[in-house]
């Protein structure tokens, strides 16, 4: 969530519907989008947007039977809305009566094993789910381990005294010009707030990500572009409105000198 | 798709179908099947992995339906919204397996473009077929790298920053890229969209 670029979070609405904002940015915006029903309609809009993409390239159609697989795993009904069966008449021959007994017992019998299947059915697919997100979370951290071990990485620590407590390392990757940030014991902050990364470079304040620590004030934030260059000294951290600033508009709350730049 | 007297809506059906009404059922397959393996199609590239993908989102869609806000959205949106997300993660689950080795049976889809499903009425197909052709209209009138920026986060699941690094783009450029880009194709297919919004 770049303040250069984004003065308000309207200005994510399409990214967050098209999917495109990592976690703490999608979940930073959740918690506006729950307050603020024009953002919502906005969201809303485009995910007609994002939901019509897929119409540009020519598809083959499914077959037939995606149709008839669909329809059969239809959940089961609700007991309220079974309908009441009918006995027979008892005149009605004993062969008839007994087909129809068969019959019942047959139907029981499917309802009984396709409920059974329906929940293995469900359970699978619930797992499957689950090992996915796990799959997606274990790349992500692989991901971040792989930047932080890269040969050449440097660490730094953006205090408030001078403390380890608040503070933020910042893990920079001078050959890629990319940067980690992690945070901890930061202080909590109100909803419409957002802590924000500052590079200084040439004695001026360039703006950079923003972020909203958990409750326990950790928060990690990776990717992040480091201005090009020579004279990148020092990175600070202040309190901003959700979307950033092009510009501090509050005091420093962390900084620390990236000595040897 | 709500509005016309007689005609359940597309809320209505979600409900019935949840509570196992086969009729509801095969009329929202009749609805949104066309477009949800559309969708599954182009994240998954291979039609029984794409029928595969449909199956799963639907039955997710009727264990969840309770989740749908009609005020929010549409049920279209919402069955798109599941769609994609089991699509990406049946690629993500086939790459960590790595068993894409099967290049070799991958067939191409046959040349029926999505003219709707068996079930669906003409006009519905030919709803659909207009729909297909300004959408494709509006992709063209993006730049290339709006578009490219677009479909990789939609179709490839890539964040922000995630597209700046495949493009070896800056990451400033890639976010307007993707604003500006939805912010025209929202302004040219706001007359196709599945529910309109006061």
């Amino acid at each position: 969530m770049s303040g250069a670029e984004f003065g308000t979070p309207r200005d994510l609405a399409a990214a967050y519907a098209l999917g495109a904002l990592d976690a703490p940015e999608a979940k930073a915006f959740e918690e506006l989008l729950a307050r603020d029903a024009e953002l919502a309609r906005e969201v809303a809009e485009y995910r007609e947007v994002a939901a019509l993409l897929a119409l540009a390239e020519p598809a083959s159609s499914p077959t037939d039977g995606l149709r008839t697989r669909v329809i059969a795993g239809t959940p089961p009904r609700s007991i309220a809305s079974a309908a009441p069966r009918q006995r027979s008449a008892g005149w009605m021959p004993w062969a008839l009566a007994a087909a129809l007994l068969l019959a019942f017992w047959l139907g029981a019998e499917r309802a009984r094993l396709g409920t059974k299947l329906d929940q293995a059915s469900a359970l699978l697919s619930r797992r499957d789910t689950l090992l996915a997100q796990r799959d997606t979370l274990l790349q992500a951290q692989q991901r971040t381990l792989d930047a932080l071990l890269t040969p050449g990485v440097e660490l730094y620590q953006l205090t408030a005294t001078g403390d380890p407590v608040p503070g933020v390392q910042l893990f920079w990757d001078r050959k890629r010009n990319r940067a980690i940030i992690h945070s901890f014991g930061v202080k909590p902050l109100p909803d419409d707030r957002a802590y924000q990364l500052w590079f200084i470079q040439d004695g001026k304040p360039v703006p950079s990500v923003t972020f909203r620590p958990a409750a326990d004030g950790r928060a990690q934030v990776e990717s992040i572009d480091v201005p090009s260059g020579a004279g990148v000294t020092a990175a600070a951290i202040t309190e901003e409105p959700l979307g950033g600033s092009p510009q501090p508009t509050s005091a420093i709350y962390l900084v620390g000198k990236l000595s040897g730049a | 798709m709500t509005g016309n007297p007689g005609i359940p809506s597309d809320a209505e059906l979600l409900a019935r179908a949840s509570r196992g009404d086969e009729r509801a059922v095969g009329m929202v397959y009749d609805r949104y099947g066309q477009v949800m393996y559309a969708v599954a199609y182009r994240i998954v590239r291979q039609p029984g992995d794409a029928e595969e993908v449909v199956a799963d989102a639907f039955a997710q869609a009727w264990r969840d339906a309770g989740r749908f806000e009609a005020g929010r959205g549409s049920v279209a949106a919402w069955l798109t919204v599941i769609t994609r997300s089991r699509a990406l993660d049946l690629v993500r689950a086939r790459s960590r397996r790595e068993r894409i080795t099967d290049a070799a049976r991958r067939s191409d889809p046959e040349s029926t473009l999505g003219m709707g499903t068996p079930g669906a009425s003409p006009d519905a197909a030919v709803e659909t077929k207009e729909r297909e052709r300004r959408v494709a209209e509006a992709l063209a009138d993006l730049s290339p790298p709006q578009r490219a920026a677009i479909e990789l986060a939609f179709f490839e699941g890539l964040s922000h920053s995630e597209i700046a690094e495949r493009l070896d783009e800056p990451l400033g450029t890639v976010k307007t890229r993707v604003r500006l880009g939805m912010q025209k194709l929202r302004e040219s297919l706001k007359p196709y969209f599945y529910e309109r919004f006061a």
